[in-house]
């Protein structure tokens, strides 16, 4: 039903809500189909999605901002970001140059999809390009087009020097070598691709906002033990009694926040799905809407960003691998265990961010119904505030069997230093 | 009762290397699986003898293009000759042969964008569309896989029918997975179909008693690219039919399901399943425990068989998998591996180069690649195949249908072991004895075959049932008949196919 909705809200409510001169609506209808394409795309691992977000966001903001007076450019806050081209003294309209910007970018960023995609894509192009132009002069769309155009190719030449812009064998190196000591990282899956760890090199990318990936570093993991006493095996008890204990209520929370890549818009997706959600529930406009989508698009990439760079500085070891060698050879969690190293752990990073950044533009104690996963027939959940939201984030991931405690924790109050950066961006008046 | 049975000594393998023969020129066979986005799935082909001339005789899908029969003309060299058999249909995925009215000549179900097609067999490779008379209820939907078997006591078969996206939602197909359907008999003929819901966009089926219980489930492989909520589904088939959950043992998997392979790879009695998907490919066990419940144990990684990536080329992306088929194609007694590879259409983060396979079993257990040196490592976009011995000489022969290219034949010139061949009849209904149960024994070695129709993808054969024995000259068969009724342990000499009819003694064809 929800598919269908958002068929309808692409090609029936698009004349309505997307008339001339209103850049919003565009940029919603094009994040609708991402969240898609994200999903369908098999390179879009969450660094990766949390990477085109990022620069799908800034394109729009950077669209409304040379439209409206007013408004803060990102360039020289975001690193390496260059002045974005300036308009003419001209009539354009916002809804061209907007749709014209957000084709030419998704069109680049998901340029790898399937022949759904790309077929989708076509149509959503060709719809969008017909009823933004729709009773706009014919030269003013085509100075508009162009603009947009602009626009995005000044973002994408940003985006080729980042780090993260080639991404092969859906980010698994072809060679690795895996630490022989206990407590670093062993392959968990029988999946052949999955023998070396995710996107190794994710942490030495460019951030946005904040300097480094190395900037909001956390306290170093507990040190490897086999003493049922220390600290290492205590947590990795409490993530297999906590495994044989489940409430059906902790099951509903750890499948909820899943958001396996392939199988839902991803992490980041979630958070994406989340502030789309808001903005059409707040109906907000045009600056608003933009404004939103670049800050958890930026938040969220730097999150990963810095939480690969943890990651892999230290290369810590997986439950299972520690459960099944000490205390239970049988054990299974009850969700996949991502093929990349523990510490500290990516949702609750990423979590951490977005609430950090969401509470910064709507506010705290601002509660929401998230209905992201109800086409797949996972219920809305409801939160009293986007802190409560990462928080349950965190704590899936001890219910799913797939992080001890410390990097739940941890990795929200990295993300929640992470996030603090995109929080002091300067964008609307 | 399930049966275990040790494997005290395994067959050494018999030759290093498989050696095909590439006749798709000289053979006459000219075939393209075209079309675009509604083909990009699909692209089976089918072998069975429809002119009773023992031959297995080849129905190919065209896709945008028409389906073609081709008579098999082989002598020792493979050779076809096309048919004008009324099977020239547009929009065919695939079509599978089956004795439908149980008249002894095969009949064909043809699956299809559009109406799916029952086509009576008039004998000399000629059919006729069967849909009134048998009050076959075609619909109209993308149809992409198919399972068919004899329910006890029917007279007439069940047919399920997996279908895909909904092909009007092109702007936006995912989420919009269409209902499978199952036929089942009705008077005269079928009923109307019942949906198998939920569906999640099936691309294989195949009818299997997973559990040696003498009842078959249906086993179903969907592409998660197009569903949402969706999953592996095994169904109950007793009555109504149910999905085995959670509860009962069923583990959720979701991959890219394009199609099943099947066979009893170890000779424990029990049937073993591949699964072909993108990147890394799945091997299923089930987890031996009692009482046995449908949990499985991906035993792919151990045995080699992940086939997640190109072995040559430059392009080492991974794969994309559709057909597979377990086929002895070296006689050594160890069931080989073939599996057709090919990008779903110009993905670049996948191998646009991207050999076929043919996966040889070790005795150990474990597989070796050998589709280069045999010769059949095609980097055409393959989608379905069969390995299936075109010219009765022994050796299973491999013919695979490409999407946008030439369908491609190669002839089996392996020196290889021993082998016989088995073709089941009976009386009356269901003469192909769809549902038995073929068990083969030779020294401490022991083999199951299922005979079923549909699995793989989109393609399928009917009729001969070919064993290796490596060295034995001989082996022991027994048959479970669909009824239940057995033909105990009968030997049958090594070199020939031998005609099994029940209640009869094994005949030399």
């Amino acid at each position: 039903m929800v598919r269908k909705l958002l068929f309808v809200l692409f090609f029936t409510l698009a004349p309505t809500h997307a008339h001339a001169g209103e850049a919003g609506p565009v940029m919603r209808q094009w994040y609708k189909l991402v969240l898609e394409l994200v999903r369908h795309t098999p390179t879009y691992s969450p660094p990766v999605a949390s990477r085109s977000f990022a620069y799908l966001g800034v394109t729009g903001y950077e669209v409304v901002v040379s439209g409206k007076a007013g408004l803060t450019s990102l360039a020289g806050q975001l690193n390496g970001l260059t002045p974005l081209p300036k308009r003419p003294r001209m009539v354009y309209d916002e809804a061209v140059v907007m749709q014209a910007a957000m084709a030419a970018s998704v069109r680049v960023f998901f340029g790898n999809t399937g022949p759904s995609g790309q077929q989708a894509m076509d149509r959503m192009e060709a719809a969008l390009d017909a009823k933004v132009a729709e009773g706009v002069a014919p030269d003013v769309v085509q100075r508009s087009r162009e603009y947009g155009q602009r626009i995005a190719q000044h973002i994408l030449d940003w985006s080729a020097s980042d780090g993260g812009a080639v991404v092969e064998n859906m980010g698994f190196p072809r060679e690795w070598v895996v630490s022989p000591e206990p407590g670093h990282w062993k392959p968990t899956s029988l999946v052949a691709q999955q023998q070396a760890p995710l996107l190794p090199g994710w942490g030495e990318n460019r951030p946005f906002a904040m300097p480094a990936g190395s900037t909001c570093d956390l306290p170093a993991p507990p040190a490897y033990s086999e003493d049922p006493a220390s600290e290492f095996m205590r947590n990795a008890q409490e993530v297999y009694d906590v495994s044989k204990s489940l409430s059906p209520e902790q099951k509903k929370i750890a499948r909820f926040w899943s958001d396996d890549p392939m199988l839902s818009p991803t992490p980041p997706g979630h958070w994406v799905s989340i502030v789309l959600t808001l903005i059409d529930r707040d109906q907000l406009d045009t600056a608003r809407t933009a404004d939103a989508l670049m800050r958890i698009g930026v938040g969220v990439a730097d999150a990963f960003i810095g939480c690969w760079w943890a990651k892999y500085e230290y290369d810590y070891v997986r439950p299972v691998t520690v459960i099944k060698k000490l205390i239970d050879p049988k054990w299974e969690t009850l969700l996949i265990t991502p093929p990349f190293p523990e510490y500290p752990s990516g949702h609750s990073t990423q979590s951490g961010a977005a609430a950090e950044v969401l509470t910064g533009v709507f506010g705290e104690d601002f509660a929401f119904d998230d209905p992201t996963h109800e086409d797949d027939g996972i219920p809305a959940r409801h939160f009293p505030s986007f802190r409560a939201a990462a928080e349950e984030a965190a704590v899936s991931r001890l219910y799913g069997g797939i992080h001890f405690r410390p990097a739940n924790e941890n990795g929200l109050k990295q993300g929640e230093c992470i996030g603090a950066y995109t929080v002091a961006l300067r964008t609307l008046p | 009762m399930r049966a275990i049975w040790a494997v005290l000594v395994a067959f050494p393998a018999w030759a290093e290397t498989p050696v095909f023969v590439d006749e798709t020129v000289s053979s006459g066979l000219v075939s393209v699986y075209a079309g675009d986005w509604q083909y990009m799935v699909g692209g089976g082909v089918s072998a069975f003898d429809c002119n009773a001339d023992l031959l297995p005789d080849l129905v190919l899908a065209g896709g945008e293009g028409e389906a073609s029969v081709w008579v098999n003309r082989s002598d020792a060299a493979l050779k076809f000759e096309k048919a004008v058999s009324g099977v020239e249909m547009t929009g065919v995925t695939g079509a599978y042969p089956m004795d439908i009215d149980s008249d002894g000549v095969a009949d064909l179900i043809v699956l299809r964008v559009g109406e799916n097609v029952v086509m009576r067999g008039l004998g000399d490779c000629r059919f006729e569309r069967a849909n009134e008379d048998w009050g076959f209820d075609g619909g109209d939907a993308w149809s992409t896989a198919l399972a068919a078997t004899f329910e006890p006591g029917a007279v007439w078969p069940t047919i399920a029918v997996g279908n895909y996206i909904d092909r009007r939602e092109e702007a936006f197909p995912w989420g919009s997975c269409t209902p499978n359907w199952l036929h089942r008999p009705g008077p005269g003929g079928f009923a109307s179909p019942i949906e198998l819901t939920p569906s999640f966009c099936a691309l294989s089926m195949v009818f299997t008693d997973w559990n040696n219980s003498g009842q078959v489930a249906l086993r179903v492989s969907n592409d998660r690219e197009y569903y949402k909520g969706g999953q592996e589904q095994l169904w109950h088939m007793e009555g109504e039919p149910r999905l085995y959950t959670e509860a009962e043992g069923w583990a959720r998997l979701r991959i890219w399901g394009m199609g099943i392979a099947t066979d009893d790879l170890d000779g424990d009695g029990m049937p073993e399943y591949y699964l072909t998907s993108m990147a890394d490919n799945k091997l299923q066990k089930v987890v031996a425990q009692e009482p046995l419940v449908p949990k499985f144990a991906d035993v792919a990684f151990k045995r080699g068989v992940t086939a997640h990536r190109p072995f040559i080329g430059e392009d080492l992306n991974p794969s994309t998998g559709w057909h597979a088929q377990f086929g002895d194609v070296d006689n050594d007694g160890l069931a080989d591996l073939f599996v057709a590879k090919g990008n779903v259409d110009r993905m670049p983060d996948f191998a646009l180069q991207d050999p076929n396979n043919l996966l040889m079993q070790q005795a150990d257990g474990t597989f070796v690649e050998a589709a280069d040196k045999a010769g059949v490592a095609s980097m055409r976009s393959s989608r379905g195949g069969q390995l299936v011995d075109l010219n009765r000489d022994g050796l299973l022969d491999l013919v695979v249908v490409n999407r946008r290219e030439g369908a491609q034949v190669w002839r089996n010139a392996t020196v290889g072991g021993h082998w016989v061949g088995v073709r089941l009849h009976q009386a009356g209904v269901n003469p192909d004895a769809i549902g038995a149960r073929i068990e083969m024994r030779a020294g401490d070695r022991r083999w199951l075959r299922e005979t079923t129709v549909g699995g793989g993808h989109m393609s399928g054969s009917l009729g001969v049932q070919h064993f290796g024995l490596g060295v034995a000259e001989g082996a022991e068969v027994r048959v479970v008949w669909p009824d239940g009724s057995v033909l105990d342990w009968t030997p049958l000499a090594a070199g020939g196919v031998w005609r099994v009819e029940k209640g009869a003694a094994p005949v030399a064809e």
